[in-house]
C-alpha cells in the first residue's frame, strides 16, 4: 500500500534577480514526500538545496508550478497568509538553532504552542514531554548561552516537534556540531521519525547523515534526481 | 497567545541593551515630569490669575469681587450724566445680599472721572470711590488663600492709610503721583461734573501711591473714599456693589441665590448680577495665551519623547532581525511579532511614567520652597513667586500622552517587520 503525501512540489521553478542577471535556483522540479518517511537532501553549494527547503517550509514562493502540503495547496497564498501553515504543519530545525537568546529551554520550545492557542496544562505538559523526549528536562531552565550547541540543537529540535506537525524540516543540522554531537542529533532526528512516524526531511553535506537515511534526493543546478 | 507570555518575553527583550532602555525611559520620565510640572505651573498660573483678578484686577476698577450688582441699564445704555444709572437703594440691597450665607461681605463702588490739579499742572483721571477697609478686606482674603499664602502677600497698606485720614483723601497710582509731584501729604484738587451738570471740585491729600497692575492705567488712576467721590458728583448713588463670597468654588451657586432675592425684594429684575468671569476678559485673553503656548511645548515634549522611543525601537528591530525571522518561519504572524514590540513601547511607557512622578514630585518640591519669583507677565509691574501645583487632575491625560507615544512608536516597527525577509533573516548576522 501506498504512502499519503504529506508534501508536493508540482513543476516548481525559481529564480532570483532579473533580465541578464537572473539565476535559475529551481527549474520545473517535482517531488514527492511520503508522510513518515525520512529523506535527505544532497547537493553541492549554490544547487538549490536551502531554496527547495524554503519553499517546502511555506518561507518562500515559487515563481511558477504549484506547492501542497498535507493536502493544502499553498500555491496562491502569501507568505503572511502561510504563517497558520507553518506554525501547525511544518517544524524547522535551522544549521545555527535559531533560539531566541532571552528564553530559557523551555520557553523556547513552548513558542510554536503559544501561537495555537492551548491552555496552559496542556503546554506544560507538552513542552515537558518534548524536553523529556530529546533529553534535556534537567535544563529547561538553562538559557541558551549555558548550553553546548548540542543541547542547543536539541532545544531547536523540540521547538519544532511540540506543535506535532506533519513534516520537520532540517537545514544541514549537524554542520555546526562535533561528529559525535552530530551524530546524537541525527539518532534523535531518526528516532522521531521511526518511534513517532514524523516525516524528516533533512538538507546535508554530512557524509554520515547521508550514509544513515536511506531515501537521497540529489539536487544538481537546480534539477532534482531521486535515489 | 497568552499576552502575559509576550509581555514577559518583552520585558526581557527591554533589559537586553540596558542602558540603551534606560536613556529612553529616562526621556520619557522626563517628558511626563516636564508636562506634569507644566500643567502644576499652568494650574497655579490660572488659579493666582482668577483670584488676583478677584481681589486686586488689572484695571482701575480694582478687583471684581466674585459677584458684582449693576443697574441693568448701566450695561445696555449711554449715561446722559453720571450715576444716571446708578444703584440708588444701595444699602438694602447689599444687606439682603449678606444674609446669604455664602457671602463674606459686600461694599459699593462709584466709578467717577475728571481732572486733578497740583495748582499748577492739571491731568485727567479715572477714579474709584470705595469703602477703603472693604477694599483692604478683599486684599485680606487673597492674603487668605491658602494655595497663595507662601510669601506671595498684597499690601492693604494703602487702604488702611485711606481709611486713616478719611473723607477728603486719595490714593495716587505711581505714574500719577510722578507726574503731579505728589507724595503722602500733599494738597490736590479734584474736579468733575455732579449729577446735575454743575461743575463741581474738592479739595483733597494724598494718603499715600499705590502701584496698579499696569503701568499705563497707573499714570490716570486713583481711589478715593465713597464719601469723597459722592460729594464730588452730588449724589448718594454708587455705581454698582461688589460682592465677596468666602470661596471662589461657590460663585455660580450664589450668584443665582443673588439674583433671586434682589428680584424678589423689587419684584421686577432692575438689577444684574454679574458674576468675575463675565466681567474679566483680560483673565480669559491671558488664559488664552498660555493655553497656546502650553499646548506648543506639550507638542514639542511628546515628540521628543516619540522620536527617542522610536529611536529604540527601530534599534531593536534591527538587532532581532534573525530572531524575527525565526519566529516568522515558526509561523508566528506579523501581528504578534508586532505586538511584542508594541508592548516594549508600552512598558517603557509605564516605566517613565513612574519614574516621571518621582521626578515631578522632587522638582515640584525644590521649586517651591525655592522662592524663585517669575519676573513681571507683559504689562505687569509686579513680579510673582512661583509655586507648582499638584494639578492631579491632568496627571492621568499626561500618563495617557506619554503612554500613547512610546506605545505607537512600536507601530513604526511594524513596517520594519513587515519588509523584513524570512529567508534572508534566518541568517543575518
Amino acid at each position: 500500500m501506498s504512502k499519503e503525501t504529506i508534501a508536493e512540489l508540482v513543476d516548481v521553478s525559481r529564480f532570483y534577480g532579473k533580465d541578464d542577471g537572473q539565476v535559475t535556483a529551481l527549474e520545473s522540479v517535482s517531488l514527492s514526500l511520503a508522510r513518515g518517511d525520512a529523506y535527505v537532501l544532497v547537493g553541492p553549494s549554490g544547487s538549490g538545496k536551502s531554496t527547495l527547503l524554503h519553499l517546502l517550509g511555506c518561507i518562500d514562493k515559487q515563481d511558477s508550478g504549484s506547492v501542497i502540503i498535507d493536502g493544502i495547496d499553498i500555491t496562491m497564498k502569501s507568505l503572511e497568509e502561510l504563517a497558520p501553515v507553518r506554525l501547525e504543519k511544518i517544524g524547522f530545525v535551522f544549521q545555527s538553532f535559531n533560539l531566541i537568546p532571552v528564553l530559557t529551554a523551555y520557553e523556547n520550545a513552548e513558542i510554536p504552542l503559544l501561537f495555537r492557542g492551548f491552555g496552559s496544562s496542556f503546554v506544560k505538559d507538552r513542552v515537558n514531554e518534548v524536553l523529556e523526549k530529546v533529553g534535556l528536562y534537567d535544563r529547561k531552565h538553562h538559557y541558551p548561552r549555558q548550553m553546548s550547541g548540542g543541547q542547543q540543537q536539541r532545544v531547536a529540535i523540540a521547538r519544532a516537534i511540540v506543535g506535532n506537525p506533519s513534516l520537520i524540516l532540517a537545514d544541514e543540522p549537524t554542520a555546526n556540531l562535533d561528529s559525535k554531537t552530530g551524530g546524537d542529533i541525527l539518532d534523535l532526528l531518526l528516532n522521531l521519525n521511526s518511534d513517532e512516524e514524523l516525516s524528516v526531511f533533512v538538507a546535508s553535506h554530512d557524509i554520515v547523515v547521508l550514509e544513515r537515511i536511506s531515501k537521497v534526493v540529489r539536487i544538481l543546478d537546480g534539477k532534482l534526481s531521486i535515489d | 497567545m497568552n499576552i502575559i507570555k509576550l509581555a514577559h518575553l518583552s520585558l526581557r527583550n527591554l533589559f537586553r541593551n540596558g542602558r540603551r532602555t534606560l536613556i529612553t525611559v529616562l526621556v520619557s520620565a522626563a517628558g511626563f515630569a516636564a508636562l506634569a510640572i507644566l500643567a502644576g505651573y499652568m494650574d497655579f498660573s490660572f488659579y493666582g490669575l482668577r483670584e488676583l483678578t478677584i481681589c486686586k484686577g488689572f484695571t482701575a476698577g480694582g478687583g471684581t469681587g466674585h459677584v458684582q450688582v449693576f443697574n441693568r441699564e448701566s450695561l445696555t445704555k449711554e449715561e446722559l450724566y453720571p450715576m444716571q444709572f446708578g444703584i440708588e437703594d444701595n444699602e438694602k440691597i447689599r444687606s439682603d445680599i449678606e444674609s446669604i450665607d455664602n457671602v463674606s461681605f459686600t461694599m459699593p463702588r462709584i466709578e467717577f472721572n475728571g481732572l486733578i490739579s497740583n495748582g499748577d499742572k492739571s491731568i485727567s483721571f479715572l477714579g474709584l470711590g470705595v469703602e477703603p477697609d472693604k477694599e483692604a478686606g478683599l486684599i485680606q482674603y487673597w492674603n487668605s488663600l491658602e494655595k497663595m499664602s507662601f510669601k506671595n502677600n498684597l499690601s492693604d497698606e494703602a487702604y488702611v492709610q485711606l481709611e486713616k485720614k478719611g473723607p477728603n483723601s486719595v490714593l495716587l497710582g505711581q505714574q500719577m503721583a510722578r507726574a503731579l509731584n505728589a507724595e503722602a501729604g500733599t494738597d490736590l484738587m479734584l474736579m468733575s461734573t455732579t449729577v446735575d451738570g454743575a461743575v463741581n471740585a474738592v479739595d483733597v491729600t494724598v494718603a499715600g501711591i499705590i502701584r496698579g497692575a499696569m503701568k499705563a492705567i497707573d499714570r490716570h488712576y486713583l481711589v478715593a473714599p465713597v464719601e469723597t467721590a459722592e460729594n464730588l458728583l452730588q449724589t448718594d448713588r454708587v455705581s454698582n456693589i461688589v460682592v465677596v463670597l468666602k470661596q471662589t468654588e461657590d460663585t455660580a451657586v450664589t450668584s443665582r441665590i443673588i439674583e433671586k432675592k434682589i428680584a424678589g425684594r423689587s419684584g421686577q429684575t432692575v438689577y444684574s448680577v454679574i458674576p468675575w468671569d463675565r466681567l474679566a476678559e483680560y483673565y480669559y485673553s491671558v488664559r488664552d495665551v498660555y493655553n497656546i503656548i502650553f499646548s506648543f511645548t506639550g507638542i514639542i515634549v511628546v515628540a521628543i519623547v516619540f522620536l527617542s522611543c522610536a529611536n529604540t525601537m527601530l534599534m531593536a528591530t534591527m538587532e532581532r532581525v534573525r530572531e524575527i525571522g525565526t519566529l516568522k518561519a515558526i509561523g508566528v504572524s506579523n501581528f504578534w511579532i508586532s505586538l511584542m514590540f508594541l508592548i516594549e513601547g508600552f512598558m517603557i511607557g509605564i516605566l517613565g511614567i513612574a519614574a516621571g512622578l518621582g521626578l515631578k514630585y522632587i522638582f515640584s518640591v525644590i521649586i517651591n520652597s525655592s522662592g524663585f519669583r517669575m519676573p513681571p507677565p507683559p504689562g505687569m509691574s509686579a513680579s510673582y513667586l512661583l509655586k507648582i501645583f499638584p494639578a492631579s487632575e491632568f496627571l492621568p491625560w499626561i500618563a495617557l500622552l506619554i503612554l500613547f507615544s512610546t506605545t505607537m512608536s512600536g507601530m513604526l516597527t511594524l513596517l520594519k517587520i513587515r519588509k523584513i525577509s524570512i529567508v534572508n533573516s534566518l541568517t543575518h548576522v
